[in-house]
């Protein structure tokens, strides 16, 4: 904090949940009148590293907006309608206590739903409701499905992690630079410029690296790219196929890294498709589960022990009377169906380019893959992404080995997930799985929803269901919320909460830093954060003394960790560093540490044998369509794949409201290519309808030539407001991907659904 | 030999991101934008030029604001004072003395003077001339997600600046207006193909 002719000046980090990018800011505040008066970008050790975006500077807009809302709010006309009467907090928590008490009493505690929605950076904003939930014995409803699941479920089969950035995109943090850089289904330009496409920049301008982008529409990632290849929506597995085809026609493949950190020398059956164990064809009890190779010298089989340097990768073999093929020969199997004309015909991409792809790739010494979620947010996202790393780790991209560098911060959670040290205690419901919990009881009924760090009713698939059906089902509904949001329109009560002015958090990024979030000012009107708001309820409910000390005591308990990566690091001292802290270096001991890969062989598996897997024949990255699939069922008629590209004017739904930002970016526009909008008679700035089954979208037609034909994109987070009718997510689907849901947790597939555009016609 | 201040624009860098837009706004309580990032040689904005089909796609943003230019014709359009050049080559508009008059408006080739309706002034980019007589640099370089601007002196150019490998490549707008630009443009790279 500096000081200076009346004004403070105060550091403080940005919890937004955009690419999670944490800039630090520097805040100047009128000490007379306690007003925030100038963001500005925040120092870190390096100037190089300063950084904020036109959001972050928007946001004295969002703290001063004047529809703020600025007491509790409880509902006084129907659901959805709108009107609201102030009320004070005492008021408030009588009608929670009493709600959830009611509802406890009559179909257990676990009838309670935390809906959770995006966290960003921060913390214990979030924490303090796991708190609530765990002490209550209530439901945690995960936000990951909102959109996010899929990335972590295809990620989870083949590196045995939630997001593989450690895997896939250290080189674009760690020299050396890569020589290939393939941004594969996201636009880090738009939706990650700080943290990712900076450093790729730099990249390109300093080693001369090409970069390829690999999209359904041509953004600012692809307009910086050496080549861009547009293809279909949900067909990114197709891509991924011909190119290993190529790959591996050509040799391409690095078979000593298959050997040392992939399953791919392991004997599958081809009776189960399991993997061949010790088992089946040794008496030995200690080697039962061992896999089994080719010793290639010797030609005859070996139950695994340790090194693989000698194994067969490839090639048909009879073990103990058991046909089995090595699992990178089935993987060589399945890309021999997919040459890159038949890639081409899925895809939309030329075989051409598809071809000059893979030998590029093939011929890179070093290729660093560029993901996020957009790619996976599609019905069989998580296969996407499997077959994606598949080429990675098949051409030694995948990061196997810990280099220098700092550890992440593993934090105290315990507290926050655990009612006591030895006892996980909230139950658990992924996003879409509440669906059926609210309609149909399953797999256990919930009945009232406590909506905070999210907008529901905007941001989840399909908006239509969710009021006219979930909605009726509930008895009692809580939004917290800092405007009064559509999903607040639908609520009982609406609590008002802080700006992230006003409230502090431990931020655990960015890497190689931690961060403190600083309260700048005090909570405006009668709003308080969110962690002051749970332990209010906490105090009623009897479990007050758990939330102690506020928002630092929040902080201070979550920093209370012996693990090595945070020792030393306390509140008191990020803040008197600046607000950010460098982490912990790796000890010079721990350089050579293999990279931990939690898959059941603790190998990259590009072959996965998971029972429903093998099930769902899905034991390799097999192409689907997306109509291969229930959703077939409500897609006929409706010819055009909707998808939901990210804008850089709001953070998903926040700052949708905000002039500065809307100024320059008014209104939604649907992105139709010509040649669709030909066929259909439409011209740009036309308004038209985009419709399914589901429901409708009123807006303004853009044509260009930047996209797919077949499909069309409007950005996600629009409010509803903003449309004539219907909105983003009244057109998309709710249908859940059992597998997913087997996995880890079943996934929104916003860039799944189908409508038909039609011209407007006003009804008169 | 005094300073004689300017930016290049490294479009190869600018996202079109608009941050900087915002940034000079709030940094000088402007109404209007007296940074305008245009997509080029397109209707839309955020779309690109070429064929989807021919695979000849291309999107280049390019930010427009005041050129401060060496022979500027603001400075002699205006009879109020309102508009000078500084010894440092800035062209800074003083807006204690602007009547509202517009002719600078007209006659700025570039249309980088803007007329803020509610309060009947003139608004332009001064260069953050107020921070830089601080030794800071513009706010819109250092809130430039890209990090596509560069700030410097064109009679001694250094860093970033300095543009050593593509000093050839740099070009202003409109030449042809003859007013001798000291804001410049690095174009976006053309793509190598694989």
């Amino acid at each position: 904090m500096t000081e200076q002719s009346g004004i403070i000046k105060v550091r403080t980090t940005c919890p937004m949940h955009c690419g999670i990018e944490a800039c630090g800011w520097l805040v100047s505040v009128n000490k007379k009148t306690g007003r925030a008066i100038k963001i500005e970008p925040g120092e870190f050790m390096d100037p190089s590293e300063r950084r904020i975006c036109l959001r972050g500077l928007s946001q004295l807009d969002y703290t001063y907006h004047p529809d703020r809302i600025k007491t509790p709010l409880k509902r006084v006309g129907r659901r959805g309608e709108g009107k609201f009467e102030s009320i004070s907090w005492e008021e408030a928590l009588d009608i929670i206590e009493k709600n959830f008490k009611e509802i406890a009493e009559k179909y257990g505690w676990r009838a309670l739903g935390w809906v959770l929605g995006g966290v960003g950076a921060g913390s214990t904003k979030f924490g303090v409701y796991l708190r609530l939930a765990s002490l209550t014995k209530s439901t945690r409803v995960s936000a990951w499905g909102y959109g996010d699941s899929g990335l972590p479920c295809g990620s989870r089969i083949i590196f045995g992690s939630q997001i593989p950035y450690g895997q896939l995109m250290h080189r674009l943090i760690d020299p050396p630079d890569p020589d290939l850089i393939v941004v594969w289904g996201c636009n880090p330009g738009e939706a990650a410029p700080l943290r990712w496409f900076r450093p790729i920049m730099d990249i390109k301008e300093r080693s001369g690296t090409k970069m390829v982008t690999i999209d359904p529409r041509f953004t600012v990632t692809a307009s910086k790219s050496d080549a861009y290849l547009g293809l279909r929506p949900g067909t990114d597995t197709a891509l991924a196929l011909s190119l290993l085809n190529i790959i591996f026609k050509n040799g391409y493949q690095k078979n000593d890294y298959i050997r040392k950190y992939t399953n791919g020398p392991y004997l599958v059956r081809l009776d189960t498709k399991k993997f061949l164990r010790g088992k089946d064809i040794s008496d030995s009890k200690s080697k039962a589960d061992r896999y089994v190779i080719i010793d290639h010298e010797k030609n005859e089989p070996k139950i695994l022990r340790g090194s693989t340097k000698s194994a067969a990768l490839t090639g048909i073999y009879t073990v103990n009377g058991i046909e089995c093929k090595t699992a990178l020969q089935l993987l060589m199997d399945l890309a021999d169906e997919l040459p890159p004309e038949k890639g081409s015909e899925i895809t939309g991409v030329s075989a051409e380019l598809i071809t000059k792809l893979a030998h590029a790739i093939g011929k890179a010494k070093t290729t660093t893959f560029c993901i996020n979620m957009g790619f996976t947010r599609t019905y069989h996202g998580h296969t996407s992404l499997r077959a994606m790393g598949t080429i990675a780790a098949i051409t030694g991209n995948v990061r196997a080995e810990v280099g220098k560098g700092r550890n992440f911060p593993v934090l105290n959670w315990d507290p926050f997930l655990k009612a006591k040290p030895d006892e996980r205690s909230y139950h658990r419901l992924g996003i879409l799985n509440m669906y059926d919990a609210i309609e149909k009881g399953d797999p256990f009924p919930i009945k009232a929803v406590w909506f905070a760090l999210t907008n529901f009713v905007n941001q989840c698939a399909n908006s239509g269901k969710i009021v006219n059906t979930l909605f009726n089902n509930l008895d009692f509904i809580v939004t917290v919320d800092t405007f009064l949001t559509d999903t607040c329109k639908w609520s009982d009560l609406v609590l008002p909460t802080t700006s992230i002015l006003e409230f502090s958090d431990f931020i655990p990024h960015p890497y190689p830093y931690v961060c403190i979030q600083q309260k700048v000012i005090e909570p405006l009107y009668e709003s308080k954060s969110d962690v002051n708001i749970a332990s209010a309820v906490a105090e009623r409910l009897g479990f007050g003394e758990y939330f102690q000390g506020g928002e630092d005591g929040m902080i201070d308990l979550l920093l209370d960790t012996d693990h090595l990566s945070m020792d030393g690091i306390t509140r008191e001292s990020i803040i008197a560093n600046g607000c950010f802290q460098l982490l912990n270096p790796i000890p010079e001991s721990m350089e050579t540490m293999p990279f931990p890969m939690r898959t059941p062989s603790k190998k990259i598996e590009i072959y996965s044998d998971f029972d429903y897997l093998i099930e769902a024949g899905e034991e390799l990255p097999y192409y689907k369509a997306a109509l291969d699939s229930p959703i077939k069922n409500i897609a006929e008629g409706f010819p055009l794949t909707f998808i939901q590209g990210h804008t850089r004017f709001r953070t998903h739904s926040m700052f949708g409201n905000v002039d500065s930002l809307l100024k320059m970016n008014p209104e939604p526009l649907l992105d139709m290519h010509p040649r669709d909008a030909e066929d259909r008679g439409l011209k740009n700035n036309d308004m038209v309808v985009m419709y399914n089954g589901l429901g409708n979208a009123i807006l303004k037609l853009r044509v260009n030539e930047g996209i797919v034909p077949g499909t069309v994109n409007l950005s996600e987070g629009w409010w509803l407001k903003d449309f004539k009718d219907g909105g983003v997510n009244f057109v998309t689907h709710d249908i859940v991907n059992p597998v997913q849901d087997k996995i880890y947790e079943p996934n929104m597939s916003m860039n799944s659904a189908f409508v038909e555009v039609k011209k407007y016609k006003e009804e008169i | 030999m005094g300073s004689q201040y300017g930016l290049i624009f490294n479009l190869e860098r600018c996202i079109g991101c608009e941050a900087c837009t915002v940034a000079c706004k709030i940094e000088n309580n402007f109404i209007t934008d007296t940074i305008q990032v245009k997509t080029l040689n397109t209707i839309n904005k955020d779309t690109p030029t070429g064929s989807f089909l021919q695979g000849n796609l291309r999107m280049e943003f390019q930010p427009h604001t005041c050129n401060h230019c060496e022979d500027p014709p603001c400075v002699e359009a205006c009879s109020f004072n309102a508009l000078i050049q500084r010894d440092d080559g800035i062209v800074v508009l003083n807006q204690d003395n602007c009547t509202g008059c517009q002719t600078c408006v007209t006659a700025c080739p570039y249309g980088a003077i803007h007329f803020n309706k509610d309060s009947n002034i003139a608004e332009k980019c001064n260069l953050c001339s107020h921070r830089i007589d601080q030794g800071l640099e513009p706010f819109c370089v250092i809130c430039c997600e890209g990090q596509a601007i560069y700030f410097g002196d064109w009679n001694t150019p250094q860093g970033k600046f300095a543009v050593k490998d593509r000093k050839d490549e740099l070009y202003v707008r409109n030449p042809e207006f003859n007013t001798k630009p000291k804001i410049k443009y690095l174009p976006l790279k053309k793509p190598r193909g694989l």
